[in-house]
């Protein structure tokens, strides 16, 4: 048991951090050159040279390059047309197809984004004549902000800290309990001169300095392994964190109290688990959550956390920034533990 | 023959006698189903957007129109002062700031570029790589648009000017829906945490309560004890995957165009996997505790991360790649999705169809020897 407590926070982490990535890059291409000419090997120069796009194939026919999209050789094809130097020459406007794989709706739209870039820019190369007629008319400076190479490996470690910590206190403490109930230990502690508050405490604290332990774990490999840059303070996240620990070990023991096996705990926290990662903007931003289902978000602890962590890790957003946040987690482990440690005393008393 | 049956009947009797067993074994899955499917999406729309306009004209107006428009940016907050702009950022009010400089009407007019800032927060990166891309195509066509109408009203004839387009197909899901991508994998995600969680539990429960003992004395076979286990599991499950199907195909119209008896196929073999999966779990378990976490470990996250449902594999280190190979669940996931989405064949899928059976009968056999050596 001791090891696995310490491999899967590690293990997590090099999934989270190996694994989540919006970098869509080498995109794999087909290119479907009917024209054959200088200007269509530009075209093809340009989407490679682009760094996007990774040519990995020459498909001579359409059939070709539809059976390699569908056995996922490639994901996006460019088509150039046959006669394609000879429109241009003639100023005409001329098309050239970009077929791309929809099946990974994430890969789809940013690839025909970058290819209506590659586009865009080779359109002003190719036709002169255009590019004075629609010389700068908004000249738009996009800048990021915080996280300017967009690495998630930056969002999702302070959110594992969270994510570790739930999961630890909650599972292995409902698990524990349930555990002596099912051996019948329970009523035989309670002959014993230890008192109600006792047992309490010391059934806690150790999974808290677990918990502990694993956090410090993957701050410490987040920063420095991953290269994680922290920009917040210890303070700021230590508070946040314990407010969030204390609603988990509430949710633990509620769990505890409605579960007479240790199956069915493990059911009950799957239960609250797994929305938990779905819905509170762990791994899915919220703002891509249907309008409906956004206000069941404001119900997940997970949610608030989620965002004292991130923006104190990230912009370095402090207590008064994020004093929502702090109110809302305030309120939760209040109610949560508060209850949790009423009714469990309460059923210890019987 | 006889004592497979017994085996199976005994252990059906034991879910049906739990009211939670059958709830989540077969309510539960249905019900992450339709909620995830719905929820789960990386579409992003309506970002929130602060808005400094400090041009005030009509044109700076119809720029941000044009932003509006387009139903990716949602205008939540007027600044008076680019002051207010840190706030913005640090209290999380919105994800992007649109900052139009003073003079941009005028710099349009007289055929020069309009300054315009966009702010985007990459906290979120998700949200900030697409706002990026939005803007910065927005933003290119509302300036071609304007030049050209510009250019006509000058007098000149665009049209003359030529240009490159691009005409862009997307193939299988053209309105880009993540929800086609996410489905067929969340399916997979599903059946594969319920099915190791079960038989993960199941064996290690008759070890604790000591029944395990009469089962070894009687005489029953290992093998058969295996097969016996896992035979109501698996009748579950594949009615699991076949409703879970209807209602992706019915409620989200997620298109089905591959063959029927492909996926059917390939879903027994993955069940079979998957249980065995549970079986090796369960023999190298002491306690249900254990298991538990060895099936968290071996069961969820290799099919959540690895199994290419969420995260394109074709990115990720050499070593991680290596490792999802070890996984049903990653050959499950092309199967699913190629048959959802793409509607491929045998043809096309036949390499991971026979690695689900290469790895059912190397799993379940490993399952069986694994249980010969403890005792």
């Amino acid at each position: 048991m001791l090891p696995i407590i310490f491999i899967m926070p590690i293990l997590q982490l090099i999934m989270f951090g190996y694994v989540i990535g919006t970098d869509v890059r080498d995109i794999r291409t087909a290119v479907v050159n009917h024209d054959g000419t200088p200007e269509a090997q530009l075209v093809v120069d340009s989407f490679v040279n682009s760094g996007y796009f990774k040519q990995v194939a020459a498909p001579t026919s359409d059939a070709a390059m539809q059976k390699l999209i569908d056995g996922n050789k490639a994901q996006v094809a460019i088509v150039i047309p046959k006669g394609f130097a000879d429109s241009v020459h003639a100023g005409r406007t001329t098309q050239v197809g970009i077929v791309v794989d929809g099946s990974d709706s994430k890969t789809a739209s940013v690839a025909s984004g970058y290819a209506g870039q590659v586009v865009a820019s080779l359109s002003k190369k190719l036709y002169p004549a255009l590019a004075s007629v629609s010389a700068g008319s908004v000249d738009a400076q996009v800048r990021v902000l915080f996280n300017p190479t967009l690495r998630s490996v930056n969002s999702m470690v302070p959110a594992l800290l969270a994510f570790i910590l739930m999961m630890s206190t909650q599972t292995t403490m409902s698990q524990a309990i349930v555990k002596e109930r099912e051996r019948g230990t329970l009523e035989q502690l309670f002959v014993t001169p230890i008192g109600r508050a006792e047992y309490l405490i010391g059934k806690l604290v150790p999974y808290v300095i677990i918990a502990f332990i694993q956090i410090t774990l993957v701050f410490t490999i987040g920063t420095f392994w991953f290269n994680v840059p922290f920009n917040g303070s210890l303070l700021v996240m230590g508070a946040g964190l314990a407010l969030f620990a204390l609603t988990a070990l509430g949710l633990g023991l509620i769990v505890s109290l409605l579960s007479k096996t240790r199956y069915q705990a493990q059911q009950a926290t799957t239960f609250l688990m797994v929305p938990s990662m779905m819905l509170s903007g762990f791994v899915f931003p919220l703002e891509s959550m249907p309008k409906l289902l956004y206000p069941i978000s404001y119900l997940i602890p997970l949610r608030y956390i989620l965002v004292i962590v991130r923006s104190n890790f990230m912009k370095g957003s402090g207590f008064i920034a994020l004093w929502p946040q702090f109110a809302a987690m305030a309120i939760f482990a209040i109610v949560v533990f508060g209850f949790g440690l009423s009714r469990f005393r309460k059923q210890l008393n019987d | 023959m006889r004592r497979i049956y017994a085996i199976a009947r005994k252990e059906f009797i034991h879910i049906v006698r739990d009211p939670r067993t059958m709830i989540a074994v077969l309510i539960m899955p249905l019900l992450q189903l339709f909620l995830f499917s719905y929820a789960v999406s990386f579409d992003v729309k309506d970002l929130p957007t602060a808005l400094l306009d400090q041009d005030h004209t009509a044109t700076s107006r119809q720029y941000v129109d044009a932003l509006k428009q387009s139903n990716y940016f949602v205008v939540n907050r007027n600044l008076t002062s680019t002051n207010e702009i840190d706030g913005v950022f640090d209290k999380n009010q919105s994800s992007v700031v649109v900052v139009i400089g003073p003079g941009f009407g005028d710099s349009v007019a007289a055929g020069h570029a309009g300054a315009v800032q966009i702010l985007v927060d990459g906290s979120e990166p998700n949200s900030a790589q697409l706002g990026q891309a939005y803007a910065n195509g927005l933003s290119q066509i509302w300036g071609a648009k304007t030049a050209i109408s510009r250019a006509e009203a000058s007098g000149a004839n665009p049209a003359q000017a030529g240009g490159l387009s691009a005409r862009t197909r997307i193939w299988y899901n053209p309105e880009a829906k993540s929800a086609s991508y996410l489905v067929p994998g969340l399916i997979v995600l599903l059946l594969a945490v319920m099915a190791v969680q079960q038989t993960a539990n199941t064996l290690v429960s008759e070890k604790e309560q000591g029944t395990y003992e009469q089962l070894v004395v009687s005489p029953i076979r290992r093998s058969e004890l295996m097969i016996g286990k896992v035979m109501p599991w698996a009748i579950m499950s594949a009615l699991n995957v076949i409703t879970i199907s209807a209602i992706g195909l019915l409620v989200f119209q997620i298109p089905f165009r591959g063959s029927v008896a492909l996926f059917a196929v390939s879903s027994f073999l993955f069940v079979l996997c998957v249980l065995g999966l549970g079986l090796v779990i369960s023999a190298r378990s002491s306690s249900t505790e254990v298991a538990n976490q060895l099936a968290m470990m071996i069961s969820f996250l290799p099919a959540f991360m690895l199994s290419g449902f969420v995260f394109p594999l074709a990115n990720i280190p050499p070593v991680l790649q290596g490792i999802s190979y070890l996984f049903p669940a990653r050959y499950m996931t092309v199967i699913a999705r190629t048959v959802f989405l793409k509607g491929g064949g045998w043809d096309v899928l036949w390499p991971q169809v026979a690695a689900l059976a290469v790895y059912a009968v190397v799993i379940i056999t490993l399952s069986s020897l694994l249980y010969r050596e403890r005792s």
